[in-house]
């Protein structure tokens, strides 16, 4: 059994995973599949180790699609029969994140007082419409106009979280502007930068 | 799920600080589901969450392959 760390294109030598163990890179066309070894049981530290490896390849390569935690495969082979199929959308994947790292935010308080207008059909379609997108979020994506290159928005009932590309090296510009805003009725938690872990197609079989 | 791993993932929850909390949602975020999220106060922090039945799933993908092909 091997595990999948990272899809990736121009990946850096040399790396490490979360065993220590070194890390090797399987050629899928033009995708590059850094794999080591099965990951160790799930704990707090796995986690971290993982998380860690996985930002070693993003920073050392020119895009990096992380694979979740416990994506494994048999072996070299059954790795590229995983993705084979999906080459197309793993490269247009990568040309999104190339060159940029995650912003994400945690949005409390979003979704203010539904619509009072219209049928209860319609009330309901602006109310998920609201929540999909987070119009109240409106001011501070104009703050952000010349930082943000993706968004993507989870609505969630209590939670938003928002997730940016920004380019690389953007993080500190990014964190300044989202605390200069203030946002009635809205608490943001702002983490990052990350490996792009919330652009990433996700790798079920 | 076994109940072993339902304890780790439990446990791991009790342990955590805010950093660890973001590192799980980013690093186990699949398979997610809308109902099962929770919402943690961490050291003042209650903005993080993550999603259980993420952490759950997750767990249950390091079982042996041939079970779940």
């Amino acid at each position: 059994m091997i595990g999948l760390y990272a899809i990736a294109l121009g990946a850096p030598p040399e790396l490490t995973g979360a065993r220590g163990e070194p890390l090797r890179v399987l050629r899928c066309g033009e995708l590059e599949l850094v794999h080591g070894e099965v990951p160790p049981p799930l704990s707090a530290e796995a986690l971290r180790a993982h998380e860690a490896a996985v930002r070693r390849i993003a920073e050392g390569a020119l895009a990096c699609l992380p694979a979740r935690f416990g994506c494994c495969a048999e072996d070299e082979a059954a790795l590229s029969q995983l993705v084979e199929s999906r080459q197309v959308e793993l490269a247009e994947a990568l040309r999104l994140v190339r060159g940029r790292e995650q912003m994400t935010l945690r949005v409390h308080g979003a979704r203010g007082a539904p619509p009072a207008t219209g049928g209860p059909g319609t009330r309901y379609l602006e109310q998920r419409r609201r929540a999909m997108t987070l119009p109240e979020l409106d001011p501070l994506r104009a703050a952000l106009a010349n930082l943000v290159r993706v968004e993507r928005v989870e609505g969630h009932a209590d939670v938003a979280s928002v997730y940016h590309l920004i380019d690389r090296g953007a993080a500190a510009a990014y964190q300044r502007t989202v605390e200069s805003i203030r946002l009635d009725g809205l608490r943001i938690a702002i983490s990052g930068p990350w490996p792009a872990w919330s652009f990433a197609p996700e790798m079920e079989q | 799920m076994s109940r072993r791993k339902r304890a780790e993932a439990e446990e791991i929850i009790e342990r955590a600080d805010a950093s660890l909390l973001e590192i799980i949602d980013h690093v186990l975020n699949k398979g997610v589901m809308l109902q099962g999220e929770v919402i943690l106060g961490v050291a003042g922090v209650d903005l993080v969450y993550l999603r259980l039945n993420a952490l759950l799933c997750a767990a249950d993908r390091l079982l042996p392959a041939r079970g779940r092909r």
